[in-house]
């Protein structure tokens, strides 16, 4: 087994004398510089919080030789709400509002993991229907955040055309959402015990034209961005993370798969009506930015067919099981995980028998790929930093919470 | 006429050409990539936004000019200029017509490639002079580039000079006039051979225009705006109009080389020369489009990728070309005792 | 999902760590002592049952002291376990990066959050806030100050 410190190089540390950063610690192996005699003076350039393709308010210190990229420091902090110490204040049922503004793009999985966390600690069984809805507002969701990394992702390459064609196709998806939980993004419909609202009549006949159209709409920005020789010459073998590497930094979800390990909370930890459907779970074999990107336009194709599923086996009965009006959660601890768009957001409550949440973590998949990158940037282009940023699909609100 | 004011006035009108295309080309380019991309583009001032731009120059002109602290003062106010110069200097030997060019030089195409060459070095002294990170590595990127495709660019013409036999751009159209086998327009485009010259040219030229997909140097989603970071107001306005101004110049070059310039084939000279300076711009702003429609669709490639491409493969190229034309033309002299 | 807790503290005690195994609503849970927390961890990750992965990590501030919670992960056996250790508020905490590179940024989080001081990070600084910020995580930290609530 390889051991972790032969993974770790930088640590996320610039070198000496090109920043404000202190003795750089025993044990550190560094990219050596001038080796060649060909190399000169390092330039240190501030990638953000005001940057075009840095996704939100990340900041990333980067030593560069050239274009190329030495080391990578990560500066994070920019959204720092304090959710946790927030949610201390909150009652059980109002915590969804907090996950909502965690992972602001696909805000249904963060509400659901909340809503597991409780109802496993309190011991709810949920109707049938309210997991089949949760399990198609959840996909429904999937679609929409990586149709929002898709466009992003081909705009870090410099392509703008496929990512309007994602917003309409978003568009359609968010108006759905709207329909069933009266919120484009900060949803609160996932509640526990199940949901706040029935389906909206009629609405199955609009998802099912919604499924219907994204199934030749998905071939149409595979060939727009994916079927581009240059958009592959980018990706391919760019930011490779291997297995190793992405244990060792935790790595999950889309990020964890490409790499080669088909670990899916959906599929291993089964939760709401996902053991009922039927679903493929997309593996990667490099680890590079395009198997990150196929493994994602793949999940978008699988997530349309659950929807499908969903749409035509909802069952019948109540939306929402019998709970108190105000959750008391016996004394314990739990934690509950859902499959993001990112990741595995979890959460992990300890509770104290009150009201609210005695500790509160919210347990993000970004956090985690922010680390790896400060890991597996060293060694590439400046142009490559964005495309790797953009393929890990790290998303700010959920890093720093 | 005072010959002095014939030079004055033929500067004059070309001056207004280039501003008035830089306002019309920025209104298209935003037309264009708005309904490629699902959208109306400006659409609020004047029917279909089309005074948008006029306004946009309006308020360029007016606003407050920046000086950054810490530039270098004396580039930094050169580099526009040097920017512009250049590509305002290339109009001078494009042919709009038999009669109608500012100026007929002898060595028109070699005048209007060496005008172009020189925009990079404003790009450089821009970079430089920004004292900011990323317009350097935008600048930097520029020269880089410029130095591998000005090589391709230039041999990836010579096979048309070859043909023609002149470097005189108005000569080069007239050398297309007339038709093969009484059906095929004597375009060089139309001829096979010329087919990898084309291609050629316009992967360099796109190069030399920092276009997509070649726009390294001012790659907004790595080099924020690369090495018009640091620039407000009408020095900003400057650089983009020439960039504007040089897209004019390459394609008009295309369609002087390959296109058969202002001339419509099947129709006779004499009817077409009263608007050969309207189908001669149609024809240039057809190729302005496609360098848009290619800017609305492809992702933009990577440095090391572009050197590649440049100095392994399109110089060898350009090279096996001119010698594969100089046997053909060789070959067709000696059998058929004529010339292109 | 769970795993058996005799044949881990066994692994656990025969590499010389005392652990005591709780069945608790969370799952596993094995409380070690801070000395032994890193031991732990390796045994866990190099021991038979490849816990290869650091999901999560946790700090409680519990009234007495925090308690650092590790979420252990192993994929060839699909197991998941969690170890326990507790630290003095004013106390140092040892970093396992050596063992799972994933704790860089989550123990710096908590170092933070809660006040602690880190042992052997490779890069102890704050994650989120900046300087002079209180430990937001502590339960003594209040979430708006008195005077703040008072001048709204």
């Amino acid at each position: 087994m390889t051991d972790p410190r032969d993974i770790v190089s930088g640590v996320g540390m610039l070198s000496e004398g090109t920043h404000f950063v202190g003795e750089p610690p025993a044990g550190i192996r560094r990219v050596p510089t001038g080796v060649d005699g060909l190399s000169t003076e390092h330039l240190v350039i501030n990638m953000g919080p005001q940057h075009p393709s840095t996704h939100g308010v990340l900041r990333l210190l980067i030593e560069v030789d050239g274009e190329e990229v030495v080391a990578v420091e990560v500066t994070l902090g920019y959204l720092h709400r304090g959710i946790e110490k927030l949610a201390e204040h909150r009652r059980y049922d109002q915590l969804g509002t907090l996950m909502d503004r965690g992972d602001y793009v696909s805000g249904m999985h963060g509400e659901q993991a909340v809503a597991l966390a409780v109802e496993r600690l309190m011991e709810i069984e949920i109707p049938r229907k309210a997991a089949w809805i949760r399990t198609m507002v959840a996909e429904l969701t999937r679609i929409a955040s990586h149709l929002v990394w898709f466009g992003t992702f081909g705009l870090d390459t410099g392509a703008m055309g496929q990512f309007l064609y994602a917003m309409r196709d978003r568009e359609a998806a968010v108006e759905i959402l709207e329909a069933i939980s009266g919120a484009r993004m900060m949803f609160n419909y996932i509640r526990p015990g199940g949901v706040v609202d029935d389906l909206p009549a009629g609405i199955d006949q609009k998802i099912l034209a919604f499924c219907d159209g994204f199934e030749t709409y998905l071939d149409e920005h595979h060939a727009l961005l994916g079927g581009n020789e240059i958009f592959q010459g980018r990706v391919r073998g760019i930011g490779v993370i291997d297995r190793d590497t992405a244990l060792a930094f935790a790595l999950t979800g889309p990020n964890l798969r490409a790499s080669g390990l088909g670990f899916d909370l959906r599929r291993d930890r089964p939760y709401d009506a996902y053991p009922e459907l039927e679903f493929d779970i997309p593996v990667g074999t490099t680890g590079d930015s395009w198997d990150r990107y196929m493994v994602r336009m793949e999940e978008m194709r699988q997530a349309n067919r659950m929807v499908r599923q969903c749409i035509e086996g909802m069952p019948d009965g109540d939306f929402k099981a019998k709970v108190p009006r105000v959750l008391r959660p016996p004394e314990g601890e739990i934690y509950a995980a859902t499959e993001s768009s990112r990741g595995e957001t979890g959460v992990h409550i300890v509770s104290d028998g009150s009201d609210t949440p005695y500790r509160f973590h919210y347990r993000s998949g970004s956090l985690h790929a922010m680390q790896a990158l400060e890991e597996i940037l060293p060694g590439h282009l400046l142009a490559d930093v964005v495309m790797i940023v953009g393929s890990t699909d790290v998303m700010l609100g959920e890093v720093d919470r | 006429m005072n010959p002095v004011l014939v030079v004055l006035l033929r500067i004059l009108a070309a001056l207004g050409l280039m501003l008035a295309n830089g306002v019309v080309l920025i209104y298209m380019l935003r037309k264009v990539l708005g309904h490629m991309h699902l959208r109306l583009g400006p659409m609020h001032v004047g029917p279909h936004g089309i005074l948008q731009t006029t306004m946009d120059v309006l308020k360029l002109l007016t606003k407050e000019d920046i000086t950054p602290r810490g530039v270098d003062r004396a580039l930094y106010f050169i580099a526009p200029a040097a920017v512009f110069v250049p590509s305002f200097a290339a109009y001078a030997a494009i042919p709009f017509s038999d009669s109608w060019s500012i100026t007929s030089l002898d060595t028109g195409l070699l005048f209007t490639l060496a005008a172009l060459s020189l925009v990079p070095i404003g790009i450089l002294m821009a970079g430089w002079a920004s004292a900011n990170k990323w317009s350097l590595l935008g600048g930097m990127r520029a020269a880089a580039q410029q130095i591998a495709y000005e090589v391709p660019l230039l041999l990836s013409l010579l096979p048309v000079v070859m043909f023609a036999g002149t470097l005189n751009l108005g000569d080069i159209v007239r050398a297309q006039s007339g038709l093969w086998f009484g059906f095929v327009p004597r375009w060089f485009i139309a001829f096979p051979l010329f087919w990898p010259a084309f291609l050629l040219f316009v992967i360099a030229s796109l190069v030399e225009l920092n276009q997509t997909p070649f726009d390294m140097s001012e790659a907004e989603s790595e080099l924020v705006a690369g090495f018009a970071s640091e620039y407000s107001a009408m020095k900003f306005g400057l650089i983009f109009l020439s960039e504007f101004s040089n897209q004019f110049i390459v394609s008009a070059l295309g369609v002087t080389l390959f296109f058969g310039g202002w001339m419509i084939p099947w129709v006779p000279e004499s009817v077409v020369a009263p608007i050969a300076p309207v189908v001669f711009m149609l024809k240039v702003y057809t190729g302005i489009f496609v360098m848009m429609w290619i800017r609305g669709t492809f992702p933009r490639v990577r440095i090391d990728q572009l050197m590649q491409l440049g100095w392994k493969w399109l110089i060898p190229a350009s090279l096996a070309l001119i010698l594969v034309t100089g046997v053909v033309l060789k070959v067709a002299q000696a059998t058929q005792g004529v010339t292109g | 999902m769970r795993p058996d807790p005799t044949a881990i503290s066994s692994l656990l005690s025969s590499a010389g760590v005392d652990a005591e195994v709780e069945g608790t609503t969370l799952g596993t849970v094995f409380r070690v002592a801070l000395v032994d927390a890193l031991a732990a961890l390796i045994v866990l990750r190099e021991g038979g049952h490849d816990f290869r992965m650091l999901a999560d990590m946790l700090g409680t501030d519990t009234g007495d002291g925090i308690e650092i919670t590790y979420h252990l992960r192993s994929f060839s056996r699909d197991e998941e376990v969690y170890v326990k250790t507790s630290l003095a508020y004013d106390g140092e905490l040892p970093s396992v990066w050596t063992a799972f590179p994933s704790a860089l940024m989550p123990e710096r989080e908590i170092a933070e959050l809660l006040g602690l001081t880190l042992a052997g990070h490779p890069n102890p600084r704050r994650l989120f806030t900046t300087d002079g910020i209180d430990p937001l995580l502590r339960k003594r930290v209040p979430i708006r100050t008195l005077e703040e609530v008072r001048d709204r």
